[in-house]
């Protein structure tokens, strides 16, 4: 089942005054369940493309249907609740919030959404169980490594149980270890919980492990290749 | 916090003691000097000559005594003249006094720093100020003479012995008026008691207007007037202070502002990243306007808080023992008509005021960072470096 389409997709920035095209008539269609990572040079796009997908950034042209939705003609506050709903982000350098602790980094997502607080508790409690933090709830950021962080925060893109998660870059600030164990632990949520993860990465550890792999060029799709499950299965 | 509440206790403190200069000012002018209420023949205040006297003072102080707001009242008989002594002669008001009276209305009985206030009065005792005194140089027992003109323009001439040495907080007023008693004046002027003035003293100073409208329904010859009216500048002193302490509070929180502004903007922009994941992961702009708020608000009313809460004791500290500002100005305040020992106050309502205005402060100081961090692109937010 297609959950995201695009629709000649285009991004031009400074458009009134040296226009730099970042995106130019890129049109995919993103599969439930897929692991994709797009990958390609830096200044290819990849970011503006995750930013166009998370309603993050509008496009100059083109749209994005999300489950239906058309993102690109929502509102502001539409395009937020619509956000905090449907889409799980994960972040290079991280961004949790330090003066929280783990726990209550990965519930405040759903303190936004008002689900009940024994809920919360339980879901925080589980989710960050599946990361191999159960031991690392009550501690706050700068107490935990960048790999426990960067766990933490797939815990909390996982907490608002999006339809799916951008993770822009996740293990480029990790260590070789860190980044296997993040991998690892990403990898078999898509495969057990069925979580659909786009990914937008230079880490030939990332394009390794992923079922779909879209290159960039100059803002253009210069290629899109599908691999086998079982491959993928047996990488990880 | 610590500068929010640091700048909130200075300015309290500062504010306490300002206005208890002019509450004092006020309050010791009306004790000591105006009274609440003074009545005169209007033809005395323009001609201050004896013959100006109250005509009906008998009856005007039976309706007095009657009034229950009244606490006390004295009919004063009052000349100008000369007083000499070996040294030297200078001008001075007489005023005759029934000293129980007296000492009811202006309490001077308690301003008697040497001697006695006519307890052993002898013949012809005379109550003199500290700074005339000095002028003068007589002490207690010393003999002057007392010059003035009677009802008929009459020079008389009589020889006083000091009784006693009074000391108020305006010392232009003891160099210039003397005590003596109201039969000993009255036996030189005419055979029968002459009132120049009726001073009222009240329980509150806000039932002046009301007794006074009472007595000038009922004596409408006489010249009735309040203590705002008697000294304007006294009423209008306390008028412009309450503006004043309006302005200067604003002044400190106006500071304030700018500080809080300029710490929350700086605090927005170290979180810029923060704002932007916010942003992204599905934080409305109404509730990151509120955090910031929040924010502002948890700094500004802890540190008012603290601030108040150091004002009030400061200010309660130095109420008991008062401040006394002699140490560095010596009497130039007395020479002004202030008092030299200070006790700091602040009307409760003050408190309220200043409560409306922190709010405003909070309101101003956190709007102008909440729009900066509104303003947040999320998807360049959350790369910040």
């Amino acid at each position: 089942m297609k959950i995201i389409q695009t629709q000649n997709l285009t991004k031009i920035y400074n458009s009134d005054m040296v226009p730099v095209r970042a995106l130019y008539n890129v049109s995919i269609d993103f599969e439930e369940r897929e692991f994709t990572a797009i990958v390609g040079p830096s200044g290819s796009g990849k970011t503006t493309l995750l930013n166009m997908l998370g309603g993050l950034d509008k496009p100059t042209e083109g749209e994005i249907m999300i489950d239906g939705t058309d993102i690109t003609s929502l509102k502001e506050s539409k395009l937020i609740d619509f956000r905090l709903h449907n889409i799980g982000f994960v972040f290079q350098s991280y961004n949790l919030l330090p003066v929280l602790t783990a726990k209550e980094n990965v519930s405040f997502i759903m303190l936004l959404q008002k689900v009940d607080s024994r809920v919360m508790d339980k879901r925080a409690t589980d989710l960050l169980r599946q990361v191999g933090l159960e031991d690392k709830m009550d501690v706050r950021p700068s107490k935990l490594s960048g790999g426990q962080q960067q766990r933490v925060a797939v815990a909390r893109a996982l907490a608002s149980k999006p339809r799916f998660i951008l993770a822009d870059e996740p293990t480029a600030n990790l260590d070789t270890e860190s980044a296997f164990n993040l991998l690892d632990i990403m990898a078999r949520l898509n495969r057990e919980e069925n979580i659909t993860l786009i990914f937008s990465t230079h880490d030939q550890r990332v394009i390794e492990r992923a079922r779909r792999v879209i290159t960039l060029v100059d803002g253009a799709v210069a290629s899109d290749e599908h691999f086998e499950r079982e491959e993928v299965k047996e990488k990880a | 916090m610590l500068a929010v509440a640091i700048g909130l206790w200075g300015g309290l403190l500062a504010l306490g003691i300002a206005n208890g200069l002019v509450i004092e000012r006020q309050r010791t002018t009306i004790e000591q000097h105006i009274s609440h209420i003074q009545i005169h023949n209007p033809e005395y205040l323009k001609d201050d000559n004896i013959r100006n006297h109250i005509g009906n003072h008998r009856e005007l102080m039976n309706t007095i005594s009657s009034i229950p707001q009244v606490k006390g009242y004295s009919g004063r008989t009052m000349v100008s003249g000369m007083l000499a002594t070996a040294n030297l002669t200078t001008g001075i008001r007489i005023i005759g006094i029934d000293p129980r009276m007296e000492n009811q209305t202006s309490g001077i009985a308690s301003n008697t720093i040497e001697g006695s206030f006519f307890e052993d009065p002898g013949r012809n005792p005379i109550l003199v100020g500290r700074t005339l005194a000095d002028k003068i140089k007589v002490q207690e027992r010393s003999r002057v003479v007392l010059t003035f003109q009677d009802s008929d323009n009459e020079i008389i001439s009589a020889a006083f012995r000091v009784c006693g040495i009074f000391q108020t907080s305006n010392t232009t007023f003891d160099e210039t008026n003397v005590y003596i008693l109201q039969s000993d004046l009255v036996s030189y002027l005419d055979s029968i008691t002459i009132v120049s003035e009726i001073a009222i003293i009240l329980d509150n100073i806000d039932e002046s207007e009301p007794v006074a409208g009472f007595l000038k329904k009922h004596f409408p010859e006489l010249e009735i007037r309040t203590w705002a009216e008697v000294s304007p500048e006294l009423s209008y002193l306390n008028e412009m202070f309450g503006v004043m302490i309006t302005i200067i509070l604003g002044i400190i929180l106006l500071a304030m502002a700018f500080g809080l502004a300029n710490t929350m903007l700086m605090s927005v922009y170290e979180r810029i990243q923060e704002f932007g994941m916010l942003m992204a992961v599905g934080m409305n702009k109404k509730k990151i306007f509120s955090m910031i708020l929040l924010e502002t608000s948890f700094i500004t009313f802890g540190g008012a808080a603290g601030g108040v809460l150091l004002g009030y004791i400061s200010n309660r500290a130095i109420q008991n023992t008062g401040l006394n500002l002699a140490v560095v100005g010596g009497d130039s305040l007395d020479y002004m008509g202030f008092p030299s020992v200070i006790y700091p106050e602040l009307d409760p309502s003050f408190f309220y005021t200043l409560t409306i205005m922190v709010v405003i402060t909070v309101l101003v100081s956190a709007i102008f960072p909440a729009l900066r961090a509104l303003r947040l692109k999320p998807a360049e937010a959350v790369r910040h470096e």
